[in-house]
């Protein structure tokens, strides 16, 4: 019977338990994906050369907890608002309250654990997807990466079990705690927002400060070493809080003095913001941190994409070399993107490889010049015979494709013609862009370490030996940075919608009446996408801040973090906005009542 | 000024159901008409058609078939902006749950209507004030809605709804939730604010004491306008009788 009252609500309220499902099931998938990566310890030993990755990822799990606390008590309290109703009813009509107790508790694990299950499900396909899409795209292969990572499954699930019981014995307290009248009438209570100035004016400062505060500590991150995360962890958080809840309300009872705010729907928007301001403060604090979290993942991602070729190109003034190249390889070489290559004549006895002198003169090999400033793109020289025979780049030496290094001759037309051994020619190739061409240099390089095996196992010459090289060092570093980006833009997008989704119960009478009253459907669609605009592009704005100095703390490992900064930004708001459009159609779709 | 009537109602019926669904006619052809000034109360039972008959004024509902003119236009044709903006113009409203906004001030409720219309700040403030003094809220201006009792919500409810001075206030049962002080001193009010503004009132009640401050009465009985009385020059002490004896026979 008590499982059969829990199960019939559901149908009778299927929206709100839809948004409610929804929001709890990306809760849990994006938890389990974060999880997927903090917990492996093998993964992030064996990828990420970087000696406080562990505790980074320490740090992350504890903030997302914090993040999906205060998310799984937003959602308990929608649940309990939508059954209290119900609860009360059947306490008027005899029901004990220990029975209705237990129906709460029991509705609120089935809700829960039903959504943990669910969202790990989730989160195992995403992360497999995801994980799939990015190392096509990026041209990376990680080890020890598995979408279905038994330790992570095992973790969410006891973390969000855990919560859900929380959650539910918070219920019980508050159930026991109000009178029956009390739960049968829907909870009309707006918060009163009055407020005192004098102490929001000091909260805005001291939320200042605690920004400042943060800010420094991350800059200051070599100083300061590893205390600098927990620090800026605990300043901008509460920082960030007392910002919200202070700085916003003070500028908004300003501009509601102005005429502006006494014109058409404006005076009402303003009150909206403010009404939520106040009531948001906490999930709007989260989403900036999840924001900056986002965006901040990403430009390291994009960072580490970025050098990887650099420091690659930097090693070598060609991509890839073949010797001998096949029709196919030869085919496949002009299928490459803005590939150029040009062939050098070789012969080879049992000890030296010659050139010819005319053929070096008319196309000379390239060496990289060493310089001390390894923030500009690496120049390159001509090098002359004599450097090539006596002080051998280690690109050039590979060109023979022998298993053993051999030695370089470059003698005039005449000698090569004349010299014995066996002809041969050796193809550079040189790309624009490596990663864009992964998959074909991939299977070139393959076929040359067959046919002219070198001496140390899959080395060679060429740009593109190092990008491989490079990429398994700080690959890691770059597919993580994408995964957690994509991840935590998805958690902060359903944070934020779930919460003004969650409130539509009581944002549908305004509307109705204000409808009722004379407002055009047109004015109210506007005021509705004001309201949400600010609602999405406060928590945006603090976010993008905090990231241009959170990436302070990735200077001693980037060569320029900030390169491209703006372009990144740009497109993260591109996709934040997306968001923004997708929450505010919902939400006019649930809050306007039809023609 | 010529006398045209306020409201003109004629042949409206309103049918809920469609075609494959079980059909029920909740107005089965009503016609009356409202005079310029007048406070007139609608009385039936619950299930009468009252509120159906009220939302069709209040151009929140569309006819099946008749007329619904107000002050000489038909609001049945209106569409869209068009209703919106009749609404802000011509009509106040009063409702039995008051429907404040409240994330609004008090002062920001009854100015609302007016910052539809674009009127100027300045001009908001000093009507605002005027009416607050008339309806005795002054000081309740700053307070938002959860701050106030009943009554004073309803005032302040009363006020937003006249502020823009409509031709029309309808009200759906504004006592409904007030206690006998609040609701007296509501009443007084409205038939105050009927004879000084000369605004036309239209009440929808089924309670005799709230019906007993009007004029003229339409009583309303499954669809159809059943009987009407008039108060005249009769206390509304005698009013009240008649009213509720007119009730115990009409609801036989």
């Amino acid at each position: 019977m008590l499982l059969r009252l829990a199960t019939s609500n559901i149908k009778n309220r299927i929206r709100d338990y839809i948004v409610l499902l929804t929001g709890l099931v990306m809760s849990s998938a994006i938890f389990y994906m974060f999880a997927n990566l903090a917990t492996n310890q093998q993964l992030i030993k064996s990828n990420l050369n970087f000696q406080y990755a562990s505790q980074v990822f320490i740090f992350g799990t504890i903030l997302l907890m914090i993040i999906t606390f205060v998310y799984v008590m937003y959602a308990n309290t929608f649940l309990l608002n939508m059954r209290q109703h119900d609860y009360g009813l059947f306490m008027m009509l005899g029901a004990k309250r220990s029975r209705v107790g237990a129906l709460m508790v029991l509705e609120t694990l089935i809700v829960g654990i039903g959504a943990t299950i669910i969202g790990i499900l989730f989160g195992i396909l995403i992360t497999g997807s995801l994980s799939g899409f990015l190392f096509d795209r990026l041209g990376l292969e990680i080890q020890h990466f598995n979408p279905l990572y038994p330790k992570a499954v095992a973790i969410t699930f006891v973390l969000f079990a855990l919560l859900f019981v929380i959650a539910s014995f918070m219920n019980l307290q508050s159930l026991v705690r109000t009178p029956v009248l009390q739960l049968l009438k829907q909870s009309d209570s707006v918060d009163k927002f009055k407020f005192s100035r004098v102490r929001l004016i000091i909260q805005g400062i001291a939320g200042i400060i605690l920004v400042g505060l943060g800010y420094w500590s991350l800059a200051s991150i070599k100083t300061l070493q590893l205390m600098a995360i927990p620090i800026a962890l605990i300043t901008i958080v509460l920082g960030s809080y007392f910002i919200f809840k202070s700085s916003i309300l003070l500028v908004i009872t300003w501009i509601k003095k102005t005429n502006w705010a006494s014109k058409k729907l404006n005076g009402f928007t303003l009150s909206q913001i403010m009404f939520r301001v106040h009531d948001y403060t906490r999930i709007l604090t989260i989403t900036s941190l999840l924001f900056a979290l986002a965006l901040g993942a990403i430009t390291v991602g994009a960072g580490f994409h970025r050098e990887i070729p650099m420091i690659a190109n930097s090693q070598s003034s060609f991509t890839l070399s073949i010797n001998n190249p096949t029709a196919a390889q030869k085919d496949s070489i002009k299928k490459l993107s803005g590939a150029t290559s040009y062939t050098y004549q070789q012969k080879l006895d049992h000890k030296n490889v010659y050139y010819n002198q005319a053929e070096l003169d008319t196309k000379p090999f390239k060496e990289p010049v060493p310089s001390s400033d390894f923030k500009k793109p690496t120049k390159f020289k001509n090098a002359s015979s004599k450097e090539l025979m006596e002080n051998t780049p280690p690109d050039f030496a590979f060109l023979a494709g022998t298993p053993k290094p051999a030695n370089i001759k470059i003698v005039p037309d005449k000698a090569f013609k004349s010299a014995k051994g066996t002809n041969q020619v050796v193809e550079l190739v040189t790309v624009k862009d490596i990663p864009s061409n992964y998959k074909a240099l991939t299977k070139l390089t393959d076929e040359q370490n067959k046919r002219y095996p070198s001496a140390v196992d899959n080395s060679g010459a060429g740009a593109f030996r190092s990008y491989q090289f490079v990429s398994s060092v700080f690959g890691g570093l770059e597919f993580i940075g994408y995964f957690l980006g994509i991840a935590f833009l998805a958690m902060l997008a359903s944070c934020l919608m779930f919460k003004i989704l969650s409130g539509t119960a009581q944002d549908q009478i305004r509307y109705n009446l204000l409808l009722k009253i004379g407002t055009r459907r047109s004015l109210l669609k506007r005021s509705i996408n004001r309201e949400l605009l600010v609602l999405f592009v406060i928590p945006g704005v603090l976010g993008i801040i905090d990231v241009l100095f959170g990436l302070q703390m990735f200077k001693p490992l980037m060569i320029d973090p900030y390169y491209n900064i703006s372009i990144l930004v740009g497109i993260f708001v591109i996709m934040y906005l997306g968001y923004y459009f997708l929450t505010s159609w919902l939400y006019k779709l649930i809050v306007l009542p039809e023609k | 000024m010529s006398e045209q009537p306020i409201i003109s109602v004629s042949g409206l019926r309103k049918t809920y159901g469609g075609r494959s669904e079980k059909q029920y006619e909740a107005l089965k052809g009503i016609d009356f008409d409202v005079q310029p000034g007048e406070f007139v109360g609608i009385m039936g039972a619950s299930g009468s058609g009252k509120t159906t008959l009220l939302n069709m004024l209040a151009t929140l509902d569309q006819p099946t078939s008749g007329t619904v003119k107000i002050n000489g236009s038909d609001v049945t044709k209106l569409h869209g902006n068009k209703i919106a903006d009749f609404r802000a113009n011509e009509i106040g409203f009063i409702f039995q749950d008051f429907n404040l906004l409240e994330t609004l001030t008090a002062f920001e409720n009854i100015a609302l209507p007016l910052s539809l219309q674009g009127v100027r700040k300045n001009q908001i403030k000093t009507t605002v004030y005027q009416i607050a003094a008339v309806l005795s809220i002054s000081n309740l201006l700053d307070k938002y809605p959860t701050e106030l009792s009943g009554g004073q919500k309803q005032r302040v409810a009363a006020a937003r709804g006249i502020v823009h001075n409509p031709s029309l206030l309808l009200g759906d049962e504004p006592t409904g939730a007030l206690d006998s002080k609040s609701a007296r001193e509501l009443l007084e009010l409205l038939t105050q604010i009927n004879q000084e503004r000369d605004i036309s009132v239209l009440l929808v009640t089924h309670d005799p004491f709230s019906a007993s401050f009007c004029n003229r009465i339409l009583f309303i009985k499954d669809g159809v306008i059943g009987q009407e009385i008039k108060r005249n020059d009769r206390s509304r002490n005698e009013f009240y009788q008649e009213i509720l004896e007119q009730l115990g026979t009409f609801e036989q």
